[in-house]
């Protein structure tokens, strides 16, 4: 039994690791190409879980047929933040200045949340992915299935776009010496709208996603901008290959500690960790995918 | 007498050996510069003595002690300070506030600081400036003010990298004045320049680099009449 | 340290005074609920100004600071709950802040060691990190009873309100902090340390013992929050985890001290004042909007005036001081 015990918790590990990986992934690219920390990551993943309730139950829409929509409306979202708000302190090179307004944008949105959808417990149940399977005693069901194929995908398609195409050679080029791809006649300031935009529309994915498989309240954004920074701390700056792995490792602790340890504990282990590698080695097991280790 | 005595000293890269075999030594209240075109070895010199660099082979004597592999700020407790060429000013500050820092937390103590601070201002000809923002001033300004920073820390020694380097000729002029001067005070300086009009009008004695191995070594006009200097340095660009 | 900072003025000297008999005399006029106020400003102003001890003057700003004010009343808490009730209270509390001192001296001291070594955003994010696991922990492990809490004794002065004993605790807290902070600024460790926030790695260079002095801002800056949260508990009546590790009391302190003005005496209390006021009796009816104006507020401060309302005034000043000179020169 203990072999069923630790597969299922590998399982489990690994999924909500996948979910981990696209919910930081987006947080992961504008540290990387605009080197701003986003407080407002968590309240972009509520976003999309919002919005994707919101479509649900005035057209019916199931919520995974609403990620393009979603994906679309939290792009451009998330490029307006970057031109009306967040420009400013990127233009200064403060860090501290992002940080700190895009912490005020988070209290804004959260609270808008509030007076739309009210402070309760909201879920996006989809009737149709509660069935489980079970592969060799390990117990999966449609939900989280799903979302990790949807996970993955995501991660795929990012990563074709930011190695494959001219938009994607441009953020790497931007991230890498944002002066320079200027001088090559790369409109940085697109680049950057460009890269909050998508960024946030990730996020939202993501937010369908874990709508999906557990409620959501209007005060969990902190936790996933944590759990963002965490996953980036593991893994590795920019890259949806160093989001992956550092989700993975998070879902890892995550399962495990709760499994092994005791279900109150898998914060304690997630900050640990952060902070063991905040000073063993702040840019993550990959460093940083465009510039070299600080 | 002698003040620093560098010691067949060697400095290997990987393959590249940026330093081979030098040995100098700079007498006391002297002004010494290191010449050499890009790559001769002057900066990685610099860092040896300024402890920023281990030598992988040598043996570097200051002031009568051994300072060989020293940690930077041990060596510049022993009393030799380093001017950069990149100056790096408190920018929030006022000049004098960024040459009373140096002083007040420097080899010297707290003591007698604000008279330190006074007289590294003056001689540095910033005496004008003194309730100027650092922020605020040209880079001619920033450089002396990067001197004065240095030799408040009361040095025996000072380090001076390409302080003239980017400077107009009057800005330039006006510097080799602040350097004879500071000499003049009793601080020893190892100048390392670019200007070759510079090093003339205030070295008391110019040593040659190339390709990490010392060529010449005498007074200036020995130096630069010395053929080899001509061919390996002078003859590259029109000075 | 002489040489950097002009001598107090009378007049300063005399402001402050007119403003500490203002404060003293303020609980046998005001009414309960402005007192209960005035005591908010006065704890959350002398906290801001704790934090301002490391991030006033130098760019390591803690996101985490509710964790030596949790710290704080928990050690405090615990140590009463060990003392019984044969202990007079007054005593129960003193004890209890000496305490509280003592563990969170020890504590700052082994988080700054590796956490002082990280830079910006990494420190910042890594004292959040800090406080969120002390939370976590002290809910997890049955012996602090985080999730339980603590019922503290209530502390009785003849001839005093509670409302108004706790308006002269904080009153005197807040003092404390004030003068922590001016002796500290113009002291040895306040250049350093301004240095420091400037550049680094030049004050280095120059003989600033930086690891020391951040050092001891970052403990003294520490202690000083526990004391606030030993006496913030007492003045509740009760505390759990979820009263004193709050992310919104460590994200407060900063917002307070960005809208006075950072690294100000001043700033980080006129900054307590103006937000607990627009929050509390402003929008004291519309609870819904208090987020969103917090943010905008924060939004609008770190765009438009990123030195806060003292900064902003004193460019002002400087601006027209400039404009004077050079009338003047011109006539």
């Amino acid at each position: 039994m203990t072999g069923t015990l630790f597969l299922q918790t590998l399982v489990d590990g690994l999924i909500l690791g996948g979910i981990f990986s696209l919910s930081a992934v987006g947080f992961s690219l504008i540290f990387g190409v605009l080197g701003v920390v986003n407080l407002s990551h968590g309240i972009f993943v509520l976003l999309g879980a919002y919005l994707g309730l919101a479509l649900k139950e005035a057209w019916g829409i199931d919520p995974l047929m609403a990620i393009p929509l979603v994906f679309g409306a939290l792009f451009v979202l998330g490029g307006l933040v970057q031109i009306t708000l967040v420009s400013g302190a990127v233009r200064r090179g403060s860090l501290m200045s992002s940080l700190l307004i895009t912490f005020g944008v988070s209290l804004m949105l959260r609270d808008l949340i509030i007076l739309v959808f009210g402070p309760d417990v909201q879920s996006l149940s989809s009737s149709w992915l509660f069935d489980t399977f079970r592969i060799g005693g390990v117990i999966v069901d449609g939900a989280r299935a799903s979302g990790l194929i949807a996970s993955l995908l995501s991660l795929g398609l990012l990563s074709y776009v930011l190695y494959r195409s001219k938009v994607g050679r441009a953020m790497r080029a931007t991230a890498q010496q944002d002066f320079a791809a200027g001088l090559c006649g790369i409109d940085v300031k697109k680049i950057y709208a460009m890269t909050f935009g998508v960024s946030a529309g990730f996020a939202g994915v993501s937010g369908i996603i874990v709508g999906l498989i557990n409620p959501f309240t209007p005060f969990d954004d902190t936790h996933w901008t944590l759990n963002a920074f965490v996953t980036v701390v593991l893994g590795g700056v920019g890259s949806p290959v160093g989001a992956l792995l550092g989700g993975l490792m998070l879902g890892g602790i995550s399962t495990f500690s709760s499994q092994y340890v005791g279900s109150l504990y898998p914060n304690v282990f997630i900050f640990g960790a952060l902070l063991l590698m905040l000073i063993v080695r702040p840019n993550g097991l990959l460093g940083n995918a465009y510039k070299g280790s600080v | 007498m002698t003040v620093l005595t560098i010691e067949s000293l060697t400095k290997q890269f990987r393959g590249l050996r940026a330093i081979e075999d030098v040995t100098l030594t700079v007498e006391r209240d002297s002004i010494t510069s290191i010449v050499g075109p890009n790559g001769a070895g002057k900066s990685t010199l610099f860092n040896m003595v300024s402890g920023y660099l281990k030598p992988t082979s040598g043996r570097i004597e200051f002031d009568g002690h051994d300072i060989t592999g020293m940690a930077p700020y041990r060596i510049c407790r022993q009393g030799v300070a380093r001017a950069f060429q990149i100056s790096k000013p408190f920018p929030e500050l006022s000049v004098q506030e960024n040459v009373l820092v140096a002083a007040s937390f420097g080899r010297a103590g707290e003591r007698d600081a604000k008279a330190t601070t006074t007289r590294a201002i003056d001689i540095c000809h910033l005496t004008p400036l003194r309730d100027r923002r650092a922020g605020s001033l040209s880079i001619g300004n920033l450089r002396r003010l990067e001197l004065a920073r240095a030799i408040a820390a009361r040095p025996i020694l000072l380090l001076a990298d390409e302080p003239c380097a980017g400077l107009n000729d009057a800005e330039t002029r006006e510097l080799t004045n602040v350097l004879s001067k500071i000499r003049d005070s009793g601080v020893t300086i190892l100048l390392v320049e670019h200007d070759i009009k510079a090093v003339r009008r205030v070295s008391d004695r110019v040593v040659v680099l190339e390709a990490g191995r010392k060529i010449a070594d005498g007074s200036a006009t020995d130096v630069f009449s010395d053929q080899a200097v001509i061919d390996a340095y002078l003859g590259t660009a029109p000075a | 340290m002489r040489g950097f900072h002009k001598p107090i003025s009378s007049r300063q000297w005399g402001l402050s005074a007119l403003l500490l008999v203002g404060a003293v005399a303020l609980p046998f006029v005001a009414s309960p609920f402005e007192l209960r106020l005035a005591q908010q400003i006065l704890l959350f102003g002398g906290l801001a100004v704790a934090w301002n001890l490391l991030g006033g003057f130098t760019t390591y700003w803690s996101f985490g600071h509710a964790a030596f004010f949790g710290l704080g009343a928990f050690a405090a808490g615990l140590l009463g709950q060990q003392l019984g009730p044969e202990v007079p209270v007054a005593l129960r509390l003193v004890l209890g802040l000496l305490f509280a001192m003592a563990v969170t001296l020890a504590a700052a001291v082994a988080v700054a060691l590796p956490v002082l070594r990280l830079r910006g955003i990494y420190f910042a994010i890594a004292m959040l990190a800090f406080a969120q696991i002390l939370g976590e922990v002290s809910k997890t492990f049955d012996v602090f009873q985080g999730a339980i809490g603590f019922t503290l004794p209530i502390l009785k002065v003849p001839g005093l309100a509670k409302v108004q004993l706790f308006y002269f605790l904080f009153l005197v807290f807040l003092m404390v902090c004030i003068g922590l902070f001016v002796v500290m600024r113009r002291s040895r460790l306040g250049v350093g340390l301004t240095c420091i926030g400037q550049d680094e790695d030049t004050a280095a260079m120059l003989g600033v013992p930086t690891e020391r002095y951040k050092l001891t801002a970052f403990v003294i800056s520490a202690v000083l929050t526990a004391v606030g949260g030993v006496l913030y508990s007492y003045s509740l009546g009760f505390m759990t985890a979820d009263t004193v590790f709050r992310i919104d009391i460590s994200l407060n302190l900063i917002l307070y001290s960005m809208v006075g003005g950072i690294g100000t005496v001043a700033g980080p209390i006129i900054g307590a004042a103006i937000m607990i006021l627009l929050t509390q009796v402003v929008l004291g009816d519309l609870l819904d909007l208090h987020m969103l104006v917090t943010g905008a507020v924060l939004v609008a401060m770190v765009t438009l005036a990123p030195k806060g309302l003292i900064g902003l005034v004193r460019d002002m000043r400087r601006r027209r001081e400039e404009t004077t000179v050079e009338e003047g020169a011109a006539s």
